[in-house]
C-alpha cells in the first residue's frame, strides 16, 4: 500500500518538476460552479447549497478548462492544474464519476508543439516508446478504407450498415466517433504511443477549425485514450456559438439544458492568447506506466 | 422474444444477430472523452461456432434469442439424424447430422449431453467432458511399456482418432477428454 502511494507521489513530483523547469505555473481553480458543462455527452453532477437561507443549484466541474481559460484571458501565461473532476452518467471499465485530471495550457504553442511537449513529459516519466502520429483522415484510410473527411452522413450510414452496425444517429459526428470506436481503436492497441490529430470540423468542440478539420488531437497509449488537446478558440463570440450549438443538441436529446455561461463569456471578453491546451487522465497514464 | 437494451447486456445473454442466435462472451463499455458511449461486444455464433466482434450504440436494443440448454440422453443415430431424449419429459429431439461435425466422434449411447435448443429446435450438442470409447484399430503396442512414454494413434469405435500410450491394444476401453481430444486414462 505505502509503496504504491509513494510511486504515485513520485509520479506527481516528476510531473510538477517537468512543468516547473519550463516555468509553467500550477494553479487551483474553483470546482463548484454556477453553470454546468454544455458538452453534449458529458453530464455535470448537480447539488443544492445554502438550503438554510437561499437554496441554489451548484455543479461540480467536469474539467477545469473553463476556469483556467478565464485565467489565460486575463494574462496568466502558461499554467497547469492537477485536480479531481466529476462527471455524471459515466460507465465502463476505464470511466468513473470522479477521476484525476492534469490540464495544461501553453501559450504560442500549436497542437503539434504540444504533442512534442507531451512526448517529452512522457519521456521524463519513463515512457520512451516509438511515437506514431496519424491524422484522423489517415487513420480512417489506413484502418477503415474510408475517406472520412469527404464522406457525407448518408454515405457513412451505408458503410456502417455494411459493417452490421447501427445507423440510428442524429448527427454525422456521432456516427464518425462510433465508427472510430469500432474500426480504428482496436488497431491502436498495437501502437504503444499514438497521437491522432486533425479531427473532422464537425467534431471541433472548442478547437480551432481550418477548412475540413479542427486542430484537435488525442493520445492513445496501448489503445487506451489518455489525452485530448486543442488549438484553443480565442474569442468570446466563438465560444458563444459552440455553447449555443451544444445546448441546442442537448435539447434535441432531451437532456438537461444549461443556461448560456454568460459569466465565462464576459471573463474572456479580452480574448485568450494563442495557445494549445490538453487534458490528461492521470490514473490511466499512471497505470500505463506501471504496466511497463 | 423480448428485446434487450445495451444496459442489460451481460455474459451469456443470447441475442439474434444476422439471423443467427449468438451468446455474449464479453461486453465492454467504451465512453470516449468526447462523444457518446458504445458497447464493444464479443459474441459466439451458436450455429457456426465463430466468434464475432460488434459495437453497439449505447441504448440500442437487440432482439433476444430463445435459446435453452438442456441435459439430454443420447439414444441412437439412424445415419442422418441423431436422437436425444429429455429425461424429465421423455420428449425426443432429432439433431441433424451436419450439426454434429465437431462432436460425433464422442457420442456414446446412454451418455448425458447438453443439447442447445433455439426456438425449441436443437442447434448444437455438447458431449460430456470425458467419454469411454473402445479402441477398434491401433498398431500393436510395445510389451513392457507401462510408463506411457511416447504414444500412437488409435481409432475409436466412434471413428475419432486419439493419441494413446503404446501399451493400449485393440478392444480396450479408454477415457477421452472431449474438449482436447486427449487420452485421459483407462477407467
Amino acid at each position: 500500500m505505502r509503496d504504491e502511494l509513494k510511486r504515485y507521489n513520485h509520479f506527481l513530483a516528476q510531473i510538477r518538476q517537468f512543468f516547473s523547469q519550463q516555468d509553467v505555473v500550477e494553479v487551483q481553480t474553483p470546482q463548484l460552479l454556477n453553470t454546468p458543462t454544455t458538452d453534449v455527452y458529458i453530464d455535470s453532477i448537480a447539488m443544492q447549497v445554502n438550503g438554510d437561507f437561499e437554496k441554489k443549484s451548484k455543479f461540480l466541474h467536469t474539467s477545469p478548462e473553463i476556469e483556467m481559460k478565464k485565467l489565460l484571458a486575463n494574462g496568466s501565461g502558461d499554467i497547469y492544474q492537477i485536480c479531481q473532476v466529476f462527471r455524471d452518467n459515466e460507465q465502463g471499465s476505464h470511466n468513473f464519476n470522479e477521476f484525476t485530471m492534469l490540464e495544461y495550457y501553453r501559450q504560442d504553442f500549436d497542437i503539434h508543439q504540444l504533442m512534442d511537449d507531451i512526448t517529452q513529459l512522457l519521456k521524463t516519466l519513463g515512457i520512451d516508446s516509438q511515437v506514431t502520429k496519424l491524422s484522423y483522415a489517415q487513420a480512417f484510410f489506413e484502418y477503415g478504407d474510408i475517406d472520412i473527411l469527404n464522406t457525407d452522413f448518408a454515405a457513412l450510414k451505408v458503410i456502417a450498415r455494411t459493417h452490421g452496425l447501427s445507423i440510428d444517429f442524429e448527427w454525422i459526428e456521432d456516427l464518425q466517433i462510433f465508427l472510430f470506436t469500432h474500426l480504428i481503436e482496436p488497431k491502436l492497441k498495437d501502437l504503444s504511443l499514438c497521437f491522432i490529430y486533425d479531427y473532422p470540423a464537425v467534431q471541433s468542440a472548442l478547437a480551432i477549425v481550418e477548412g475540413k478539420v479542427s486542430h484537435r488531437f488525442e493520445l492513445y497509449i496501448n489503445g487506451v485514450e489518455i489525452a485530448n488537446g486543442y488549438d484553443e478558440l480565442r474569442h468570446a463570440n466563438e465560444y458563444q456559438v459552440v455553447f449555443e450549438q451544444e445546448i441546442e443538441k442537448r435539447r434535441t436529446l432531451k437532456k438537461y439544458t444549461p443556461d448560456l455561461n454568460k459569466g465565462y463569456l464576459e471573463a474572456v471578453q479580452s480574448s485568450l492568447p494563442q495557445c494549445a491546451g490538453v487534458a490528461i487522465g492521470m490514473v490511466r497514464l499512471f497505470s500505463e506506466i506501471n504496466l511497463k | 422474444m423480448a428485446n434487450y437494451s445495451t444496459s442489460q447486456f451481460k455474459n451469456g445473454l443470447k441475442l439474434i444477430l444476422d439471423g443467427n442466435p449468438c451468446s455474449i462472451i464479453n461486453n465492454e463499455i467504451r465512453k470516449p472523452g468526447k462523444g457518446q458511449a458504445s458497447n464493444k461486444v464479443k459474441l459466439r455464433d451458436l450455429i457456426t461456432g465463430k466468434t464475432l466482434e460488434k459495437t453497439f450504440k449505447s441504448g440500442e436494443s437487440v432482439e433476444g434469442a430463445d435459446v435453452m440448454e438442456l441435459d439430454m440422453q443420447y439414444l441412437y443415430n439412424d445415419g442422418s439424424e441423431w436422437s436425444f431424449m429429455d429425461p424429465n419429459t421423455f420428449e425426443q429431439y432429432m439433431v441433424n447430422d451436419n450439426a454434429m461435425d465437431d462432436v460425433r466422434g464422442y457420442l456414446v449411447e446412454q451418455d448425458m449431453c447438453v443439447v442447445t435448443l433455439w426456438n425449441d429446435n436443437p442447434i448444437s450438442v455438447t458431449p460430456p467432458n470425458h467419454v469411454m470409447l473402445e479402441v477398434v484399430d491401433t498398431d500393436p503396442g510395445l510389451k513392457g511399456d507401462t510408463a506411457g512414454t511416447g504414444g500412437k494413434p488409435a481409432t475409436m469405435n466412434t471413428g475419432v482418432v486419439v493419441q494413446v500410450p503404446l501399451f493400449i491394444s485393440i478392444g480396450e476401453k479408454v477415457k477421452v477428454d472431449t474438449r482436447t481430444n486427449e487420452y485421459a486414462g483407462r477407467t
